[in-house]
């Protein structure tokens, strides 16, 4: 009984606290770019409605790329005001308009900000954590409380799915109701229709028959049910699509033909967003705004998430395929607004309240527990003594490491601290060289002084060193550096995926008995390990040059003559788009380490005893199997160190960026500090990042969890 | 012994050679750059031998790396420097990772992880607060300052390299050496040190190329033109605009090999001890 009071109180909280955040964010947030368009059909229909305009909501064709439900939603919102005049109707490029009629922009504001509480409330009712962390996600607050497509689909969205759990797969009423949801979800905004996407995968792993082969009668019983909540789902949309009532099929060609066209139009393109820019914006709170949405936790909710996603897998399926399913829209969909997140933030929300319960309060817990053991057992025995004299013993032995360790690494460790908290800059650096650090650190702990701000891209001109408390580190952790941090880790892991997978290869060749010149082989490849990373660079840089490299030579006639552009176009632009630099980037990383993969995978290898490869043929296993499941198993171990040690390597590759010079926001933490550092002067920034690179590497490597292990293979990467 | 049958052994070599190929691809695309005497500024057409073989741009870079000093003057401060630096950091890291290696101490373990975060630091990180400290005490721009910023990016990773390689001496022996009556320090002279020098040498090599191989770092505290090292060279000659391709790389080959050498002599001691290691837990 108290428990469901807690649990209700709990629910209340967050729905309130989504209601008040969301209400701030109604009225501080200013115009933004498509309200206008939006509200302007609203007006638009509302006048329609007013004079019972059946023929006019149908052929109002402004906006046609967006079926009509959500505008016609925030019409029926502002019917009962007196009528606005119309709003001109501009191009979907042009600049953010100053103003909009009132009280109708309130007004349709509030309609967002109800269906974004209602939403929240819904997600809380099976979580209320995940509730609160939808509630406090600052995407979420922004695109829930402007007059945009997302509210309505955004609630309809996660009806559908919880509709569809209520239901078991029966044919009943809540699974009509899920239907139901589902098509009004895609008739507010095309791209929420992922979820029914979601739920068919569900449905279809789920009710997979197994052991049995899938032929005619058993397939039809297998898909028949999911094509049926197709259609009924289709029904639906149609009925609420009204602009769909006349000639369906070619406004429904025109408006997905729209979006095709809009993605890969010059307008997007020139955004120059990176195909992984989903993940930027997932790893950092809304940055337009300062000071509207009080708590910016969002990266913390994508990093606790993504522990929580296994669990997540294994206890609420569809939520697991949704968000997998959604992320993978948004990474191929070329067009990369920030508000498309919103298809996704109920299942992340999710899984981060798993990954919050498992990895802080589950630990947290442990943790007190264990305390209060330790206690008694330190008082009970005393090894502290024994301690004290193996100390006394050891320290002769350190003080030479320690006193050198503390001058030349230790001393200036802390010292990049202070200037952390400093706007230093090269125009004070006489003042800093002069203990300017110190003395403003200083007097900005004893609250002398109160912080100045301080920004990345933006150097202090001022000839004196300021404290500036933690500002800039705290921008890097609200997600200022969400471009490189996003960039790190997707370069950490796919460098180190296609190092281990051809060193790994290359290692199962050269394993196999009776292949001849096997030492011959492996010196050469183990060349590329030899050659300095940054001769290596140099090396790819002149086969990749856009004019006099061997590439561009080699295939120029053939991709002129044979008018193939795309190869043209990687040769002669790398140096400007971020994936096909990504790409070259990559092939010469695999480059330089894919030998240190080989010798660690040929080392392992070495190890697993030569009975289990006969024992697995005899078994019948033939080559995929048996390396999927008797070689591969016993790899993984021997191979971790090797792999984790590699994984921190490219995470500060320096030399690689510096020679090759990719675009932004292709950098390492390195090289932007060195950037910060040495092109823009600002001293403190790049202190800033590296403090930040440190607390990243901790915890990745407290992450890795292995650290004892990893170590052992760190002499010799 | 199984017998793989000749298809089979063709497939395999097809597959090597597609790998031997990517491997030596951009090794040779810099090679015949280098050898060739007829390209000038930069190579005009596709081409996959030397249209005019020859070493004389070999020759040319040595007598004119396009710094002021000559190939022997860069090569003697890369050696004052990341040979000092590796000297420097195993000197003085030696009895610490003795220590850790040997003795059960209270904070073992927490200078254990500060110890490996410190050693799977990036150089960068610490050349921020490094520059200003010793443009502080007027250090910098000498040799004596960047050898002290390359020992700093090598000395706790050599320690816990050294760590290991103490730790992988077998206890008995020490032991034995206790019995005899031999302090802590004679032991580990006489029987710790020794044994574990091989590996010792190891750690300090691998300081050594992280210095060698450096040049952004230098060139960023470096200012006379005295004090530049054979990798400051490559990189200063890749940063002139128009610089003749010829030259560029026959520089950069040049200060590859010495490490090409270390690499290949020491390539199965590298992986001996990366087996080593691991089972010694």
């Amino acid at each position: 009984m108290m428990r469901r009071i807690f649990l209700w109180l709990a629910i209340l909280c967050v729905v309130g606290l989504a209601w008040g955040l969301r209400l701030r964010a109604l009225e501080q947030l200013p115009i933004d770019y498509d309200e206008d368009d939006y509200l302007g059909a609203a007006i638009h229909y509302a006048q329609a409605l007013r004079e019972r305009d059946l023929a006019e909501i149908i052929n109002y064709d402004y906006n046609y790329e967006h079926p009509p439900l959500t505008k016609l939603a925030y019409g029926l919102a502002i019917l009962p005001l007196t009528p606005a005049s119309p709003i001109i109707e501009r191009p979907s490029s042009a600049p953010i308009v100053s103003s909009l009629p009132e009280p109708h922009f309130q007004t349709a504001r509030k309609l967002s900000i109800i269906l974004g509480t209602l939403q929240v409330l819904v997600l809380a009712l099976i979580d209320p954590l995940a509730g609160l962390l939808l509630a406090i996600n600052t995407w979420q607050i922004k695109y829930t409380s402007q007059i945009m497509l997302e509210p309505l689909p955004s609630l309809t969205s996660i009806l559908a799915v919880i509709l569809y759990i209520k239901s078991g797969r029966r044919w009943n009423v809540w699974l009509f109701l899920s239907t139901l949801a589902l098509g009004i979800t895609v008739a507010a905004k095309f791209p929420y229709g992922i979820v029914g996407v979601a739920i068919a995968v569900h449905w279809l792993m789920e009710e997979y028959p197994a052991q049995e082969r899938l032929k005619g009668l058993k397939l039809i019983r297998w898909l028949a049910p999911v094509a049926g909540f197709a259609i009924l789902a289709a029904i639906t949309f149609f009925a609420t699509n009204p602009r769909l009532w006349t000639d369906p099929l070619s406004r429904l060609g025109a408006a997905i033909t729209f979006h095709g066209d809009y993605a890969t139009s010059d307008y997007v393109r020139g955004a120059g967003l990176p195909p992984w820019q989903p993940f930027v914006w997932l790893f950092q709170s809304v940055p337009w705004h300062p000071g509207v949405f009080l708590v910016s936790m969002d990266v913390l909710i994508t990093l606790m998430a993504i522990l929580g996603y296994k669990q997540m897998w294994e206890r609420q399926r569809v939520f697991a395929l949704w968000l997998v399913i959604a992320l993978g829209f948004l990474l191929v969909w070329p067009t990369k607004w920030p508000q498309y997140i919103l298809i996704l933030t109920v299942p992340l929300s999710l899984a981060s309240a798993y990954g919050f319960r498992a990895s802080i309060w589950q630990p947290l817990v442990n943790w007190i527990k264990r305390d209060k053991h330790h206690t008694r057992a330190r008082i009970a025995g005393s090894p502290l003594k024994i301690g004290w004299q193996e100390l006394r013993k050891a320290l002769p032995w350190l003080i030479p490491g320690l006193v050198v360790l503390g001058f030349i690494t230790v001393y200036p460790m802390v010292f990049q601290g202070a200037m952390a908290l400093t706007d230093f800059g090269s125009s004070a650096i006489r003042d800093g060289l002069s203990g300017g650090v110190w003395r403003e650190t200083w007097k900005g702990f004893s609250g002398q002084v109160e912080p100045v701000t301080a920004a990345f891209f933006q150097r202090s001109m001022s000839k004196e060193v300021h404290y500036a408390g933690t500002t800039l580190l705290r921008q890097l952790i609200g997600g200022a550096a969400a471009d490189y941090l996003v960039f790190g880790i997707l370069w950490t892991f796919l460098a180190i995926a296609s190092q281990t997978a051809l060193g790994v290869s290359v290692a199962l060749l050269l394993d196999r008995a009776g292949v001849l010149f096997k030492g011959w082989w492996r010196a050469i490849y183990i060349l590329p390990w030899a050659i300095p990373e940054f001769v290596g660079g140099l090396m790819w840089a002149q086969i990749f040059d856009p004019r006099f490299g061997w590439f561009n030579q080699a295939g120029k006639t053939w991709y002129e003559t044979a008018d193939y552009p795309g190869a043209a176009n990687f040769i002669t632009q790398w140096q400007s788009n971020p994936t096909y630099a990504l790409l070259v980037l990559l092939i010469t990383a695999t480059w330089c380490g894919f030998p240190f993969m080989m010798l660690a995978a040929s080392a392992g290898l070495k190890l697993i005893p030569v009975d289990l490869h006969d024992a697995a043929e005899i078994d019948g296993a033939g080559g995929w199997k048996k390396f999927r499941f008797v070689i591969w198993p016993l790899l993984v171990p021997l191979l971790l160190p090797a792999v984790i040690i590699r994984a921190i390597f490219s995470f500060n590759q320096f030399y690689l960026f510096l020679v090759l010079e990719p675009p932004f926001p292709l950098a390492t933490f390195s090289v932007t500090s060195f950037f910060f550092f040495d092109q823009l002067g600002q001293y403190g920034a790049s202190a800033a990042i590296n403090i930040f690179t440190i607390l990243v590497l901790i915890a990745l490597i407290l992450w890795f969890n292995q650290w004892s292990k990893a170590a052992e293979g760190y002499t010799y990467a | 012994m199984r017998k793989i049958l000749w298809w089979q052994q063709m497939v395999y070599q097809l597959l090597l050679l597609a790998v031997g190929l990517f491997a030596l691809l951009p090794v040779w695309g810099m090679l015949r750059i280098a050898l060739d005497g007829a390209i000038k500024g930069a190579p005009t057409e596709f081409r996959l031998w030397p249209e005019e073989f020859t070493l004389a741009v070999f020759q040319h870079v040595w007598e004119n790396p396009s710094q002021t000093l000559s190939i022997p003057g860069l090569l003697k401060n890369s050696m004052i420097v990341a040979g000092g630096a590796a000297i420097f950091s195993v000197v003085f890291g030696a009895s610490m990772a003795y220590a850790f290696a040997r003795f059960r101490f209270p904070g073992r373990k927490t200078g254990l992880f500060a110890l490996l975060v410190g050693a799977m630091l990036p150089p960068v990180a610490l050349m921020t607060p490094l520059y200003v400290l010793l443009s502080a005490l007027g250090l910098r721009t000498s040799l004596l300052g960047l050898m002290i910023v390359y020992a700093a990016f090598s000395m706790v990773f050599c320690i816990w390299s050294m760590r290991a390689s103490f730790q992988a001496v077998p206890l008995e022996l020490e032991e034995a050496s206790y019995l005899d009556g031999a302090t802590h320090w004679v032991t580990f002279l006489k029987v710790s040190l020794p044994l574990a020098l091989p590996s010792i040498a190891v750690a300090a090599l691998l300081a050594f190329l992280l210095g060698y191989t450096e040049f952004a770092i230098g060139w960023l505290f470096v200012e006379s033109s005295d004090n530049v090292t054979m990798a400051m060279a490559v990189s200063g000659m890749m940063r002139q605009s128009g610089a003749e391709w010829g030259n560029l790389s026959a520089l950069a080959l040049l200060m590859s090999i010495p490490v090409v050498i270390i690499f290949m002599i020491l390539y199965r001691y590298l992986m001996r001890g990366m087996l080593a290691g691991r089972l010694e837990d």
